[in-house]
């Protein structure tokens, strides 16, 4: 019978992991969001979308 | 990594977007559940009654090698059986990623939303992401010899854990003294005030040290012993106390600082002079510490810091496992890096930990709008951070900002969502399911069972699979991938 090819997981020699994080701007420290000109910074466009309301809607049943 | 499989199950919230919505949330997880095997044939539907509360259809494996199905009306995705933290990460973003996509595929993604999280604010519901580790069965598996791991886990949640605001109120407990069960309330446990953030999400859920179940009395170490693999040579290790992780570098450094803890165990070359005093009530001290001192009472009567007790595994791990494989190195040199951006400002960690990036995004909103911690806003934006709608989420919102560091790449966790590691038993159950769908026999409409109708077409588990009747296929070895055997297998009862 013909058997079904699995692709290949890797992508040639991949390096597993990287050396390190990619260096992130201001020292390795995260960039302040524009706070006093919120209109242009888009995380906190992002966060003024979201419901207030939404954890209280948010009724989920005890899991493992 | 060395000699370690790893796999990840996580429990997955759903958030509805309505006011008074027609259906529950268990309702859309049964239509991401149906469309996900019967339309998009990620995988073949159980036939069999797995358990009292699995019947057939419930879930089933994917052509990856894991599992989705409905646990406590949750969906939940367990990943293949994983050889490296790459595969593991990858694959653990595969199941994201597929039930986001089915999620979008429905039409549902402005009705709901997938939440990556671990608990409820309002109910203080709970759910997991639970760890897997594959050990020998030499390992100590004894008070005594896990000793080292409970310190390691109760302290490693400065870096692994999510984060949350507020707290659970006093989760009912009965502890195990001796061969007594008694409340834990005998014991004068208390709760402390309520914190405004905290750094783990399942700290307040634990509640013993060591104990079995997995749904109450959740414990430090899960002593459930199902190996789910050759009981002679193998033990899984199963935890239960960590938190979903957004970002894949807290995914890939939870895990592979872990398996190397657990390394040092079965070497015997752990730290034994750091035993917590109150191991449960230091992990919620740890936690719920608003100065993130992370102070720790030992057994020894000494108190040091969680960072400083880190740095006690990191240097043993450093002497014993450096250079043994290129992913040891990384996690011992990423392990180095957080301790020591742990000591200075948090904001250093911000796309590396998930509770320092979600607690750096409510400061910013805070300050922006003057609002106070006890403002319900603040929970609304916790559960955001783990929105998997990448258009929504405050992780994304990271990740497209560029603050993220990446450990595996779009290409890897597109190829996993299809295939399974291929140096696993998860490369041989996968060749399982691509002939059942192949064959047609997938679907619980169609179960074309044998002629004489006591087996069901295919009965498959982690460990050993059946298909039409003919005898078992038992997979003990989860290192093996059993390709050929399963091939040869197949040939051979399948027409």
């Amino acid at each position: 019978m013909n058997h079904i090819t699995i692709p290949e997981r890797r992508e040639g020699p991949v390096d597993p992991m990287p050396k390190s994080p990619r260096p992130l701007e201001e020292g390795g420290g995260p960039r302040r969001p524009e706070t006093e000109s919120p209109e242009k910074d888009s995380l906190m466009k992002r966060m003024r979308k979201v419901d207030p309301k939404q954890a209280e809607r948010y009724r989920q049943r005890t899991g493992e | 990594m060395l000699n370690r499989i790893f796999g990840l199950e996580t429990e997955y919230g759903l958030l509805i977007h309505e006011d008074r919505p027609n259906h529950s949330p268990t309702w859309f997880a049964h239509k991401i559940r149906d469309h996900l095997f019967q339309v998009q044939r990620r995988g073949v539907l159980d036939l069999h009654h797995r358990g009292h509360d699995e019947p057939p259809g419930n879930g089933g494996f994917l052509t990856n090698a894991g599992r989705i199905y409905l646990d406590m009306g949750h969906l939940e995705y367990a990943s293949p059986e994983c050889h490296s933290l790459t595969d593991v990460v990858a694959s653990d973003r595969a199941g994201d990623l597929l039930l986001q996509q089915t999620l979008e595929e429905l039409g549902f993604s402005e009705q709901v939303s997938l939440i990556k999280n671990n608990i409820d604010h309002e109910t203080d519901a709970t759910f997991g992401s639970h760890e897997n580790y594959l050990v020998s069965r030499r390992f100590p598996f004894s008070r005594r010899g896990l000793a080292p791991l409970v310190t390691f886990l109760v302290t490693r949640q400065i870096f692994t854990g999510s984060g949350r605001v507020g707290s659970a109120a006093l989760q009912d407990a009965w502890i195990q003294t001796d061969r007594l069960l008694i409340p834990r309330s005998a014991l004068g446990a208390h709760h402390v005030s309520e914190p405004p953030f905290q750094i783990s999400q399942r700290a307040d859920y634990i509640v013993n040290d060591f104990f079995e179940w997995v749904q109450h009395n959740r414990a430090i170490v899960n002593t459930r012993d199902e190996p789910l693999a050759d009981p002679n040579q193998y033990r899984r290790i199963h935890l239960l106390l960590g938190d979903s992780n957004m970002t894949e570098y807290a995914t890939a450094l939870k895990l592979g600082t872990t398996g190397l803890v657990l390394q040092l165990i079965e070497e015997g070359h752990a730290p034994q002079d750091l035993e917590i005093d109150e191991p449960v009530e230091a992990l919620q001290e740890i936690s719920q510490d608003q100065e993130r001192r992370w102070l720790i009472q030992l057994q020894s009567h000494k108190t040091m810091s969680a960072v400083d007790i880190q740095e006690r595994f990191l240097d043993c791990a450093v002497q014993h496992c450096k250079g043994q494989d290129e992913e040891t190195d990384w996690v011992l040199t990423q392990w180095a890096s957080v301790l020591h951006d742990l000591r200075g400002d948090y904001q250093k960690l911000v796309g590396r930990v998930d509770w320092a990036s979600k607690l750096w995004l409510l400061e910013c909103f805070r300050e922006a709008e003057h609002a106070d911690w006890t403002d319900p806003m603040l929970k609304s934006l916790d559960l955001e951070y783990h929105n998997l709608n990448p258009s929504k989420g405050l992780y994304y919102g990271l990740l497209e900002e560029g603050r993220v560091p990446r450990v595996t790449t779009d290409f890897l966790i597109h190829l996993a969502m299809e295939t399974a590691p291929k140096n696993t038993r998860a490369y041989g159950r996968s060749e399982l399911v691509r002939h059942l769908l192949h064959e047609r026999h997938a679907s619980v409409a169609d179960p074309s069972p044998t002629p004489d109708g006591l087996f069901p077409p295919y009965v498959i588990n982690w460990s050993i699979f059946q298909v039409r009747g003919h005898a078992p296929f038992p997979m003990p070895d989860p290192f093996k991938t059993y390709l050929e055997d399963v091939r040869t297998h197949l040939d051979s009862v399948i027409v």
